[in-house]
């Protein structure tokens, strides 16, 4: 009697909780499938960090349908073999967003896998942000409809920091380029053969080298020396930007660095004075439009606990991206559908603290600002706890900054 | 010539770097047959040891007190861990260094964070020894070779001169006889390994300033010491000396050359079908210098698995 009574209970609870599910739309879940462990997770983990800021804004102005988003987080440990494994865990989840940013070849791996489960599960595709895999293929060969790119690109950050530096005629006329040998590296040498004639120089060297197992950098800096390099443009990044840095230094020679990634946290602490007068050129620096730039500092670090830095400022653009394009879109009572998503995100402009960013249709890379700074003892925001910090020298308006569609990027349209 | 003669220098102090770092670890494995998979973490302690002590005590005391320091952490490591697992079998013994790797790694990213440290070169310290065709030596690279060499010799004489030194290698080969005569074999083994771990803290303390200190260089460098203490003959010091040079110079003469073996094929009238191929056949040595380790590794296992100066298994 007593278990009968029991079970019915039972039985009508799960009634009634069934049916509030079906009248309430399922709320929006974003996977961030980023390295959260392991000796790379300190760049994964900045990611995390602007991604939550991010969706904490859009939650506290409504989320999506009325319902907050649900951010599920993934750790692809570092490889596009974890990658790819939670890609599918993040998709049998429930998530229609994917976001991931730190390495090109991990971006590489998440855009395919998306890619064919959209082929074999129209109607049901999953969307992929790409916050910051800077490769060419990613917006050329592997282009795809459901694959945006809100970071700049490997074109976008060379022709930047090559006009920038010309324009400040810091550039001189011999440019040594010194990469690390896969997909981004290569690119970033491309990108400054190909810009030789337009800007004027010559590229004396270009040397690729293997990633992240160099120590003793010396005997390339020797290269660079009797290249007579008066300028090196690397996109190397963490330890193969720093110890390529101080052995320069070390040799005594004063061959400009332009990189793409100098303000990677710890880059100017470990590398002090030896970084000043090197370039970079970047989606962000904090001294560009104070009036908005500020409060933007002063409210990131409030929620974090830090001052946003590195891929963090073009994370939170990027999903501010995804925040208008998601008020373009109505949730079916399925939650959101990606398509309709698509469509709002190839149009969609947002306006940040640097100015306004918008999706380009053609290929889904992102069209925005870029800063080419120095790293000097002049600025307002220092790095590190160091005395020294990016002040910019010129601001590339979106326009400007735009690259041209690669032809390899044949996108299908759904219908 | 000058080209090749900063190559030449170059190689040679990585390679005493490396060797600061196996010195230790081939000394334990010589002694105790453990393969100390958190030998790494040592130097990695050295580095972060020194950076917390340069503000208080200046650079030269740090750097002397920060290998004693992981001494310390050694032979607590060595008393506690070790002896504790050293009855299950060598297997156990490796996977327990191998946690207490993790463990470091970890434990060093709570206390200082995920990035570099600025531990940098003493001002005082920092400038260059001579200059050749324009480029600058930093003296410091010359600083670190010397504390190898000076290194390198003190262990040699403190194992062939020493009474010490006998109790040391006679406990390798026959611990029972050597107990027997009241010696005490326990302590022998904590004290080596303990020296064994101070050892790599010290090229730590030294290296950690001029290279970068971060949470991943003992992964950085775990790798390459465990090549150069194969390739030299596991327990051999000679052998991990010879090694170290061997792959700190063809490391450095790699970088500087644009060979490639499209080039060789060139000469026997091949180098068409070379260009056709690419791939492997026309990659320059240049991109290639970092893999060239392991391609020495694997040749000596191949042709002489004890290593150049290791004994006869």
């Amino acid at each position: 009697m007593g278990f009968q009574k029991f079970a019915r209970g039972t039985a009508a609870m799960a009634l009634v909780m069934g049916a509030a599910t079906a009248a309430q739309a399922e709320p929006l879940k974003i996977a961030l499938v980023e390295t959260l462990s392991g000796p790379q997770a300190s760049t994964g983990l900045l990611y995390r960090d602007a991604v939550k800021y991010q969706i904490g804004k859009i939650n506290e102005a409504g989320g999506f349908g009325g319902e907050p988003i649900e951010l599920l987080e993934f750790d692809n440990q570092g490889g596009p073999v974890g990658a790819a494994d939670r890609v599918r865990a993040a998709i049998s989840e429930g998530a229609t967003v994917i976001l991931q940013g730190s390495s090109s070849a991990v971006a590489g791996q998440v855009t395919e896998d998306v890619r064919k489960y959209n082929l074999r599960n129209a109607g049901n595709e999953v969307i992929y942000i790409n916050l910051g895999g800077e490769a060419m293929e990613l917006t050329g060969s592997k282009c795809h409809y459901y694959h945006f790119r809100t970071s700049p690109n490997a074109a976008i950050r060379v022709n930047t920091l090559l006009d920038g530096m010309k324009e400040a005629d810091v550039l001189g006329d011999n440019v040594y380029a010194m990469n690390q040998n896969y997909s981004w590296g290569v690119d970033v040498q491309d990108n400054t053969v190909a810009a030789a004639d337009r800007l004027g120089f010559t590229v004396v060297e270009q040397t690729l080298h293997d990633v992240n197992k160099i120590q003793d950098f010396s005997p390339y800096v020797q290269r660079i020396q009797a290249a007579d390099a008066d300028t090196v443009i690397t996109g190397n990044w963490s330890n193969d930007l720093l110890l390529l840095m101080k052995a320069a230094s070390g040799a005594g020679i004063d061959a400009r660095f332009g990189t793409a990634f100098l303000d990677q946290p710890g880059n100017i602490g470990n590398a002090g004075a030896v970084a000043e007068g090197h370039f970079l050129s970047a989606p962000f620096n904090p001294e560009v439009n104070p009036e908005e730039t500020a409060p933007f500092m002063e409210d990131y670090k409030s929620v974090t606990g830090h001052y946003p830095s590195y891929v963090e400022p073009a994370t939170v653009f990027g999903m501010m991206l995804l925040q208008e394009a998601l008020k373009e879109v109505e949730p079916t009572e399925n939650g959101l559908n990606a398509a309709d998503l698509a469509v709002a995100l190839e149009n969609a402009t947002a306006e940040t603290p640097m100015g306004t960013i918008s999706m380009r249709g053609a290929d889904h890379q992102a069209i925005l600002p870029m800063i080419v700074q120095e790293v000097s003892l002049d600025a307002q925001y220092k790095a590190d706890d160091t005395e020294y910090g990016f002040v910019p020298i010129k601001v590339i308006s979106a326009a400007d900054a735009e690259q041209p569609v690669q032809d390899s990027c044949q996108m299908k349209r759904p219908g | 010539m000058d080209q090749i003669l900063f190559a030449l220098l170059n190689g040679t102090i990585y390679g005493l770097l490396l060797f600061m770092v196996s010195a230790g670890l081939t000394l334990i494995f010589g002694m105790m047959g453990v393969l100390n998979f958190a030998h790494a973490s040592f130097y990695m302690l050295g580095a972060y040891f020194a950076y917390t002590l340069q503000p208080l005590t200046g650079f030269w005391l740090a750097i002397i007190l920060a290998p004693i320091l992981v001494m310390g952490v050694g032979i607590l490591v060595e008393r506690f861990i070790l002896r504790h697992v050293h009855e299950h079998g060598h297997a156990h013994e490796l996977l327990v260094t191998f946690g207490l790797s993790v463990v470091i790694a970890e434990m060093i990213k709570m206390v200082y964070g995920k990035f570099a440290v600025d531990y940098r070169v003493p001002a005082e310290l920092n400038f260059a020894a001579f200059s050749l065709s324009g480029i600058d030596y930093p003296f410091y690279r010359l600083f670190m070779g010397g504390i190898a060499v000076v290194m390198f010799i003190a262990i040699y004489l403190l194992l062939t001169k020493t009474r010490v030194g006998i109790v040391v290698r006679s406990a390798i080969y026959r611990p029972q006889m050597v107990e027997a005569l009241g010696h005490n074999v326990p302590m022998v083994f904590m004290g080596v390994f303990g020296i064994g771990a101070a050892l790599a803290g010290l090229a730590g303390a030294v290296a950690g300033a001029f290279y970068t200190t971060n949470p991943n260089m003992a992964l950085e460098l775990g790798v390459m010491v465990f090549v150069v203490v194969v390739v030299g003959g596991l327990g051999s010091m000679g052998g991990a000396m010879a090694a170290s040079l061997l792959i700190g110079i063809t490391n450095s003469l790699a970088v500087g050359s644009d060979f490639r073996i499209a080039d060789i094929l060139i000469l026997i009238g091949m180098g068409g079908w070379a260009e056709e191929i690419g791939g492997l056949l026309t990659m320059r040595m240049s991109s290639l210098a970092a893999t060239l380790p392991f391609f020495i590794m694997l040749l000596v296992l191949v042709l002489r698995p004890s290593g150049l100066m290791g004994e006869k298994e």
